[in-house]
């Protein structure tokens, strides 16, 4: 598991750098950042906020929701009087570029679709991928572990523990648990109705029975939900019920948490479990 | 002749547009004809606040594009505004089969639908001679 989570890093890290040099190359790019399908952030650069990013998939998904008809959304391009939007599809990864009105689109272009590719051939070789091995798994199994960049830094302990390489390959269960709460990074969705109690988030099974896992299955009641402003509360958690819902990386809470918090709809959240 | 009668049958008014509308729809509407007749182009959506009209070689996926080409054009004003980049002039986007070509002139909405491998540059720029006009 934890090997997993610094493959992850590792991906995240070079797939960060790569974007930094993509940007001194076209210096005229003034965000890029890339998700997976399922709205998980897998790289960005520092001048773009999450809560932007978060925005933008959430904007995003609304296309590819009704894109079937032409099959799927392989590229976007939105030009307006500022600058422009790029995203483009790589295998099942978006990678959006924004730039100036400056910048020539054809060199940001060769950069963007040469480079992003060849450094995931090249990590995938190297490394065994854990996104691939996600990728594998069926949608409600995707969840949103997202790899923050900023976790980066701290890898050392985690080689010190699990030194063989080749126990990447390995199914989930032959590794060992965590006593540490590992967070997930959650997209807020309203969750209403009378008989909802005003206490109690909705979060996928998945994540629920994963965190058991780790916990010795000790049930999971309770979890502890923080926002990127810092504000945090402990409240009850129960599976989704709405399959819609399941799979997609979703928080689903009622208004009264969301007032506390200080939040909204499609903004993102730290949730992690609370052992009793 | 043929091809004129055929796009003529196949063409779909919505709604009816009100009688005051300026020749600038009527102008539109002649070079969306126009341009469907090009290579690769498989049809089109022209909406404004009061009718649409769509016209497409394949009326099974009426619907379907035109969700699509909303919520491409409403996705792209929020993208504008969250990244601060005024006002949208044109928005691509490329599926496994068929792209798609939107904008806004006279504050009518238009997509455009052509096969993959269509050049929307020529298109885009008979759009926009208009929309100067």
């Amino acid at each position: 598991m934890e090997l997993k989570h610094m493959d992850n890093e590792v991906y995240s890290f070079a797939l960060k750098s790569t974007l930094d040099e993509i940007r001194n190359v076209c210096p005229d790019i003034e965000n890029s950042f890339m998700f997976k399908e399922n709205g998980e952030i897998i790289a960005r650069d520092e001048s773009t906020p999450e809560k932007v990013i978060v925005q933008v998939v959430d904007a995003f998904d609304s296309i590819t929701e009704k894109a079937d008809a032409i099959g799927g959304v392989e590229c976007m391009t939105i030009e307006c009087n500022k600058g422009s939007v790029n995203v483009i599809c790589i295998d099942d990864l978006y990678l959006v570029t924004v730039t100036s009105t400056k910048a020539d689109l054809n060199h940001v272009n060769i950069a963007t679709r040469v480079l992003i590719p060849t450094v995931l051939k090249l990590l995938e070789k190297i490394h065994p991928a854990p996104l691939k091995k996600e990728r594998a798994l069926p949608t409600s199994e995707a969840r949103p572990e997202i790899p923050a960049a900023e976790e980066a830094e701290e890898p050392a302990e985690v080689s010190g523990e699990e030194p063989k390489k080749e126990e990447v390959e390995e199914p989930l269960e032959s590794e060992p648990s965590l006593p540490e709460p590992s967070a997930n990074q959650l997209i807020v969705e309203d969750l209403q109705g009378f008989l909802v109690p005003s206490d109690i988030v909705r979060i996928d099974s998945e994540t629920l029975s994963e965190w058991e896992k780790l916990y010795d299955d000790r049930r999971i009641e309770e979890v502890e939900v923080e926002t990127f402003d810092g504000k945090s509360t402990q409240c009850k958690v129960i599976p989704i019920k709405d399959w819609k819902y399941e799979g997609k990386g979703i928080i689903r809470m009622p208004e009264k948490i969301q007032i506390t918090l200080e939040i909204k709809k499609g903004e993102l959240v730290r949730v992690k479990p609370i052992i009793k | 002749m043929g091809k004129k009668k055929k796009s003529a049958q196949n063409a779909a008014t919505v709604a009816e547009p009100v009688a005051v509308e300026a020749t600038s729809s009527n102008d539109l509407r002649a070079c969306l004809e126009e341009i469907k007749g090009y290579k690769g182009v498989i049809g089109y959506i022209l909406r404004s606040s009061a009718s649409a009209t769509i016209d497409l070689k394949d009326p099974t996926k009426l619907i379907d594009y035109a969700v699509l080409s909303s919520s491409a054009l409403d996705a792209a004003d929020e993208f504008s505004e969250l990244f601060k980049l005024g006002k949208i002039k044109n928005i691509v986007v490329e599926g496994k089969d068929v792209k798609k070509l939107s904008l806004t002139i006279h504050e009518k909405r238009i997509s455009v639908f052509m096969e993959k491998n269509t050049d929307c540059e020529k298109i885009l720029k008979r759009l926009r001679a208009l929309g100067q006009n």
